[in-house]
């Protein structure tokens, strides 16, 4: 599903260049769970961006879903975030004066879907994660583990074929994150492919597979824990 | 979509209330302001729009080309109606009023006597002309003959009550005249005031006057047939006066004006400097002058919506960031951050409206006009306000719109608190926005500081007489008149009363202009002098002070009738020296007498007062004569001593009966006709004030806004500071520094711009202040003190935190 080869990006000041990705390449096939781990500042969330189609490498290219999307324009990169990829942030990333229900519909609304369907499925995706309760709440009024649920029920409101997860429970206490983890792998299980960066190797255990970065290059790969 | 843009705007509103209230405020004191402005504006401009085929009618006024600056008369020769309508076809109809200045006249129906002023002396085209509607009676024939009178309804009224009065007779001073319609009330947009009209023909001006080229006496209207070309009218009636008219008169009655052709609708804004004009004046400059600076104040106010929401945006920046990340484009959040400006801007504009009807009935009362501000009977304002919200809203929301939306959302979604390094480039513009802000602020107080000088100028100066204290009014009754020096004695017996004196020509009341004949040179010259017709008593009542000779005394009979007494100008401008030179040079006047034209009135010069101001200060200082002439005696002027003058005013009333007890007494003081003269400008000089205090007020709550979020940005960097040893002063100082070089900056800019614009103002007064230095001080002073005060509040809380907690901020 995702095809990353010799990708490269470099961040540059006034005086220093600082290569965040150099050279990097693996795979994902579709309905893979895999986690990208390395210390601070290897490179992990820059990787994750551009998968994400949030940024742009400076070298390389990359495929998604059989399409080079190495350098498309932003009006195509933002069609392709809502249709096919779902985010879940480390601090959960809601919109503070939207409720629960409007903060998980926001991305059908986006993607045009009707007031009726829109409001079954976020029916239908708040129970799923057990929050249907708090859906007129909102965000600040509930706990990290309920917040973090709510961005998962947002990342998957839409059905995408990528979730992709930026240190999912790094906010949360030990057994918030293990729930977390558990929607994830139901989800992965259900079909939807997981891109999850991380520094919890407890947390790397419920992937296929890990991919570890250094000083942006990929040292480990394909290592199954 | 919308509806989840509008939920999100509102919930913001309420979730930064310091931040909608600063918004919401200077919005909506703005959009007052601009409202309130606005319908002045619209109503001035509304002046005679309601008179049918207005754009045919024109007011024929002269241009002076002896003046040393071109002065605009609006009485002309009754001979310009007479040629243009014989010799001209094109134009369909003319008609002339009388100018009678600012008289009283008694009316009386039955029992009912009321002194009434702004009746007209019109030709019988008057209703030809001016296609007014009746409510009683008809236009045709309405001023026919010589004893017909039109009313205005509210004159009707007062004598008839609510019955249709046509056909009633009503006496006019003595004369019987019959009642042959009554206007429609509602005129307060018609350039002329009318209490009731009568014809011209009543008058029985004599023949040889009327068609005088040089008796100055008639406002003169035209109606141009549909289609006739005005510019050619007046091009053909100059060249009819050079080659028609001028050949046929003597070398002194020779014409040293030029012809104009005033469209109607200009009348009422553009004439505000003409001389001999009773037309009800507005004036253009004033208006534009408004106009700008209800432009300014809404200005300001866009200005602080712009830079409050892009000094926000780093609050805003997250939200943008997960917009992105879902995939919502940068036009979507364009158009929502769009919608919650109009959003906002539809609050203000509402309390704007709510506020305005609250404040137009004392705008109303300041200004004596009628303005309405009914938005359910008026669909069109209702549009014009939906436009205003349209407008201000995208105008002060798209440049925040589209910073905010052109967020990276991986830029902004990482850290907590952005970085300022993303905003860098929206600072320049915030302190641009701040420096035009305060420049327009600093250009406001300075011109309300010199007008404010200039009218305390106007009402203050030294006039060269004693204006204090002074009752004055005009003789009435047969009796009066005849016996007018004994009813000057008796007054000066009352107790109270320090001196009277009975003339025609006081300061502040309409003066007489007439030619002087001075030997210069072995020549005999006539130059155009203010004729006052004084008694023996003029210059001790008023106060003059005379420079050279004496005053008139009773006791050297030749004073009557050979006695001349100048002011300074008048001895300057005639060559004739020195004061003390001038005296005993023999001067000439044509008397005033109809039976013999040619008779002249030879005397001395007895003496020469200082100068003094007998007009507004607008006029220069013409020479001016003073001499006996009984013959044109009508007002009478009463010193009061300082105390006690209710009972002296009683005393003067008591004699007025004794002398014309069919009579009311009408009686005003000298000193009130001064101030009248100067309404417009302490009109300016309050609405100044009120202006100023909003533009101020609406940029200092936009200050503050940004000084919040300065104070915010920089928290963590004053934590440090003040963990290394700074102390709040220095803080204060530190915060406060990058807001006062703005307000320097701004002075700069706005202080030649008042500079040019306050001189332009100035010239227009023949008697003016120098530019007061001063004001640009104080103004500059003043706006800094307001600003620093605005920003150290926020400087001085942010310095007196604890510095841990601030630290904590990342």
């Amino acid at each position: 599903m995702l095809q990353i080869n010799h990708l490269e990006k470099i961040y540059r000041t006034e005086e220093v260049q600082t290569k965040a990705l150099n050279n990097v390449s693996f795979t994902v096939q579709e309905g893979e769970f895999v986690a990208i781990m390395g210390p601070s500042g290897c490179g992990k969330s820059t990787l994750l961006n551009i998968i994400g189609l949030l940024d742009e490498p400076d070298g390389g290219t990359f495929t998604f879903a059989g399409t080079d999307v190495t350098h498309v324009t932003e009006r195509r990169r933002a069609e392709l975030r809502k249709t096919h990829i779902g985010f879940v942030f480390q601090s959960f990333n809601l919109i503070e004066e939207l409720t629960v229900a409007e903060n998980v519909e926001l991305p059908l609304i986006y993607l045009g879907v009707g007031a009726t369907e829109r409001k079954e499925k976020v029916q239908r995706v708040l129970e799923k994660m057990q929050i249907m309760h708090r859906r007129n709440h909102f965000p600040q009024q509930l706990s990290g583990g309920q917040q973090q649920r709510v961005a998962v029920a947002r990342a998957v409101v839409n059905s995408p074929r990528l979730i992709l997860a930026d240190e999912p429970t790094g906010n949360l206490d030990s057994s918030n994150g293990n729930e977390v983890m558990e929607l994830l792998t139901e989800l992965n299980e259900a079909g939807t492919t997981i891109v999850m960066v991380t520094h919890s190797e407890h947390d790397a255990r419920y992937a296929h597979r890990v991919v570890r970065l250094l000083d942006g290059q990929v040292v480990l790969e394909n290592v199954r824990v | 979509m919308l509806k989840n843009y509008l939920l999100v705007a509102y919930r913001n509103l309420l979730r930064h209330k310091g931040f909608s209230f600063i918004n919401i405020a200077g919005l909506a004191l703005g959009l007052t302001a601009c409202l309130l402005i606005g319908l002045f504006v619209h109503d001035e401009l509304q002046f005679d729009q309601f008179v049918p085929d207005g754009s045919r009618i024109y007011r024929v006024y002269t241009q002076q080309t002896t003046t040393e600056t071109p002065e605009s008369h609006a009485s002309v020769s009754p001979m310009f109606a007479t040629t243009l309508k014989q010799e001209f076809p094109e134009v369909e109809q003319t008609m002339r009023i009388l100018m009678t200045g600012a008289s009283l006249n008694l009316l009386q129906a039955g029992e009912k006597k009321i002194y009434v002023e702004d009746g007209l002396i019109a030709d019988s085209t008057f209703f030809g002309i001016f296609q007014l509607p009746f409510k009683y009676g008809s236009p045709t024939g309405a001023l026919d003959g010589t004893s017909s009178v039109v009313l205005a309804e509210e004159v009707a009224r007062n004598f008839f009550g609510d019955v249709n009065p046509v056909g009633k007779e009503l006496k006019i001073n003595s004369t019987t005249v019959v009642v042959k319609g009554v206007l429609q009330s509602g005129l307060d947009k018609f350039h002329l005031k009318i209490n009731y009209i009568i014809p011209l023909a009543a008058a029985q001006l004599p023949q040889q006057r009327m068609s005088n080229w040089g008796w100055q006496q008639f406002y003169t209207y035209v109606k141009l047939k549909p289609g006739a070309d005005v510019r050619q009218t007046q091009a053909k009636l100059r060249d009819y006066l050079t080659q028609k008219v001028q050949p046929t008169l003597s070398e002194n009655d020779k014409l040293t004006s030029v012809p104009y052709l005033q469209p109607l609708h200009e009348v009422h804004l553009y004439s505000s400097s003409f001389k001999y004009d009773s037309s009800v004046k507005g004036n253009i400059t004033y208006v534009k002058a408004l106009g700008v600076i209800a432009g300014f104040i809404l200005l300001i106010a866009c200005f602080n919506f712009v830079n409050l929401a892009t000094a926000k945006s780093m609050q805003r920046a997250k939200e943008v960031g997960i917009r992105k990340t879902i995939g919502a484009s940068q036009q979507q959040l364009m158009l929502q951050f769009l919608s919650e400006t109009v959003l906002l801007t539809l609050v203000s504009v509402v309390l704007a409206a709510v506020l305005t009807s609250l404040l137009l009935p004392v705008l109303n009362d300041f200004t004596g006009k009628k303005m309405a501000f009914d938005l359910l009977r008026n669909p069109a304002l209702l549009g014009l306000l939906a436009v205003l919200t349209l407008v201000v809203g995208l105008v002060a929301g798209f440049y925040p719109a589209l910073v905010l939306s052109s967020f990276q959302p991986v830029k902004v979604l990482k850290s907590a608190v952005v970085t300022d390094g993303i905003f860098g480039r929206v600072q320049w513009l915030r302190h641009g926005l701040i420096v035009v802000q305060f420049a327009l602020s600093v250009f406001l107080i300075v011109c309300a500081f010199v007008v404010f000088q200039q009218v305390s100028y106007l009402h203050n100066k030294d006039l060269g007489f004693n204006r204090d204290q002074i009752m004055f009014f005009p003789m009435r009754g047969e009796n009066m008149n005849k016996q007018y020096e004994t009813f000057k004695n008796e007054l000066r017996q009352v107790p109270g009363v320090v001196a009277a004196s009975i003339g025609y020509g006081f300061p502040g009341d309409q003066v007489a202009g007439d030619g002087l004949i001075v030997p210069t040179n072995g020549e005999k010259k006539e130059y155009p002098t203010t004729q006052l017709m004084v008694d023996y008593d003029y210059i001790k009542t008023l106060g003059l002070q005379l420079v050279a000779g004496r005053d008139f005394s009773k006791e050297l009979t030749t004073d009557k009738d050979h006695a001349f007494i100048l002011n300074e100008t008048a001895v300057r401008e005639f060559g004739l020296g020195t004061p003390q030179q001038a005296l005993g040079k023999t001067v000439q006047w044509p008397v005033w007498n109809d039976k013999n034209p040619d008779s002249l009135k030879v005397g001395k010069i007895i003496g020469v007062v200082k100068d003094f101001h007998y007009k507004s200060l607008y006029d220069r200082l013409e020479p001016a004569v003073l001499q006996i002439f009984p013959g044109a005696y009508w007002k009478v002027a009463v010193k009061l001593k300082g105390t006690d003058v209710g009972s002296a005013v009683e005393g003067v009333k008591q004699v007025w009966t004794k002398f014309s007890p069919e009579n009311p007494i009408e009686y005003r003081f000298l000193d009130d006709n001064f101030d009248e003269m100067y309404k417009a400008e302490d009109k300016l000089k309050s609405l100044l004030w009120v202006f100023t205090g909003v533009a101020i007020f609406v940029g200092c709550l936009g200050l503050f806004g940004l000084a919040t979020y300065a104070a915010e940005r920089r928290k963590k960097e004053i934590g440090i500071r003040k963990v290394l040893g700074a102390d709040v002063s220095s803080i204060v100082a530190l915060l406060s520094k990058e807001f006062m070089v703005l307000v320097v900056v701004a002075a700069v800019i706005a202080f030649p711009l008042a500079w040019l614009a306050m001189s332009r103002w100035l010239q227009d007064f023949a008697y003016r202040i120098d530019m007061p230095l001063w004001a640009f001080g104080v103004a500059g002073l003043l706006a800094a003190a307001v600003a620093f005060l605005t920003v150290s509040y926020q400087a001085i809380k942010a310095a007196t935190a604890n510095p841990i907690n601030n630290m904590r901020v990342n």
